[in-house]
């Protein structure tokens, strides 16, 4: 947690280093869709899926997916809808084809639908549990590496297509590691999602 | 630190293991999924098992670790593994339901990594933490089923799900004519055990089931005492003056836990001796 704090000052101290965004990202409207998603785990389901928004020269997305978890998995189907929102400050060159960007700090909110038990009307007393089901925020922080791909139609503009890595946790998780630092490891609240992103 | 190399080991697991993704518990689909590794499932057979190859003599004491509700107390459990695993002539710990407080099989999987580090196996029943959201098909992947007896020695014992509010009142939870039936028959016991996370006075138990449950304890032949968890606290009570002893579990966060010796006396009636242990 103190890690991932620091890194989000010393990101937003340092906000000038590598600024080589794509140029025809720069003029790109924030409520235009920039960018279609697809993923695997990271809380948003086996597979899920969507597009994104870009603000503030590139460096800040928002992401919203819907995921999948089959039956076998969890005892029942679930949909997942997940919003993130990341800051990515640095993007390094790597030659004329590939871009780094080697830090993304983020939180999500998500929502699930279709849990087994899921609080009938009358079932509890208020506050009986004091934490939400279906709804979870939690952090994360991640990395991508793009290939900037030429467009059909415009071959003096790039598409990015990249892989991206998110590692992060959740309100639960926290809330258990949080009351129990001596007896637990950091990395047993982590979870782990991959992901393609590619530009429109 | 006592478990830091297993996360280490497990990450290398989930990086050998990216192409097979349902395995890996760090490349999490959801919380509330229990997909992971398979050696956390069915713990419940598993530890029955591992008992099965350490058996009792027929006419031995047995003595056994009563406790609850290790719900987010996990730097209590590994203190409560330390002052468990010194103790000596154990055959098995009970863990009177809660082992989750979301509901989550991770949270199932975390207690554990500390319990499995016990010198003896650990048996668990279902408590109404388990239950929430998906919780209920994850403590059966992790663990096994809700309802379920076995003997070990001279003693049966019924593990039952009380968790009325948990399926809403549903007039079927716990399954009385299940009980009835397990607590009829000793199966070649000489004594009997009934070991449930809710007990039966409790407000998240079924007002309607209260009676014919206490009335099932009631008639079981040779029935030592019911144990209950829930409550987070520790006592011994007979609440329906019917002959039936009733125990509540200290929870994990208490730092207390109770060791239960039972035995048949000279006319084959059941004993027990009670201790508690602060750790």
């Amino acid at each position: 947690m103190r890690g991932l704090l620091s890194l989000f000052w010393l990101s937003a101290a340092v906000p000038a280093l590598g600024q080589s965004a794509a140029p025809d990202s720069v003029a790109h409207p924030w409520y235009r869709l920039h960018h279609v998603a697809l993923q695997t785990a990271g809380g948003a389901g086996v597979v899920s899926g969507g597009v994104g928004f870009v603000a503030v020269r590139d460096r800040l997305e928002t992401d919203i997916l819907v995921g999948y978890v089959p039956e076998k998995l969890a005892g029942s189907a679930l949909s997942i809808a997940t919003a993130k929102v990341l800051y990515s400050p640095y993007t390094v060159p790597l030659g004329q084809k590939f871009q780094l960007r080697p830090l993304t700090i983020g939180m999500y909110l998500s929502y699930t639908h279709g849990t087994i038990n899921d609080e009938e009307p009358f079932q509890y007393t208020k506050g009986y549990y004091w934490f939400s089901t279906d709804t979870r925020v939690g952090l994360l922080l991640g990395g991508r590496l793009s290939y900037l791909a030429p467009r059909a139609a415009n071959p003096g503009r790039t598409r990015r297509i990249s892989a991206y890595y998110e590692l992060g946790t959740n309100d639960l998780y926290l809330a258990s590691y949080v009351p129990n630092i001596k007896g637990m490891n950091f990395t047993e609240i982590l979870t782990l999602g991959l992901g393609l992103k590619m530009d429109l | 630190m006592l478990f830091s190399t297993l996360p280490q080991l497990r990450w290398a697991g989930c990086v050998a293991a990216l192409g097979l993704l349902s395995g890996c518990e760090l490349l999490e689909f959801s919380p509330n999924a229990y997909n992971g590794s398979k050696e956390q499932s069915n713990l419940t057979a598993k530890n029955l098992a591992r008992m099965a190859t350490n058996p009792l003599r027929a006419g031995d004491t047995l003595r056994f670790v009563f406790t609850g509700d290790s719900q987010r107390f996990y730097d209590h459990a590994e203190k409560l593994v330390e002052s468990v695993n010194q103790q000596s002539g154990l055959s098995f710990m009970v863990v009177a339901g809660d082992i989750s407080d979301f509901g989550l099989a991770r949270e199932m999987r975390w207690v554990d990594d500390r319990l499995s580090k016990l010198d003896i196996p650990y048996l668990t029943v279902i408590g109404n933490h388990d239950q929430v959201g998906n919780g209920r098909e994850a403590y059966q992947h992790v663990f096994g089923p809700l309802n379920y007896s076995f003997v070990y020695g001279d003693t049966k014992f019924t593990l039952i799900d009380t968790n009325s509010r948990e399926y809403n009142f549903n007039g079927r939870i716990p399954d009385i004519g299940w009980l009835q039936q397990q607590t009829r028959s000793l199966d070649g016991a000489k004594r009997q055990v009934v070991l449930c996370h809710v007990p039966p006075l409790d407000g998240d138990f079924d007002p309607k089931l209260t009676e014919p449950y206490a009335k099932a304890l009631e008639v079981a032949p040779k029935l030592t005492f019911a144990l209950n968890g829930h409550t987070h606290s520790f006592g011994v009570s007979e609440p329906f003056d019917d002959g039936v002893t009733y125990i509540s579990s200290y929870s994990f966060q208490k730092n207390q836990y109770v060791i239960l010796t039972v035995w048949n006396d000279a006319n084959d009636q059941p004993k027990f001796r009670l201790k508690t242990i602060a750790f």
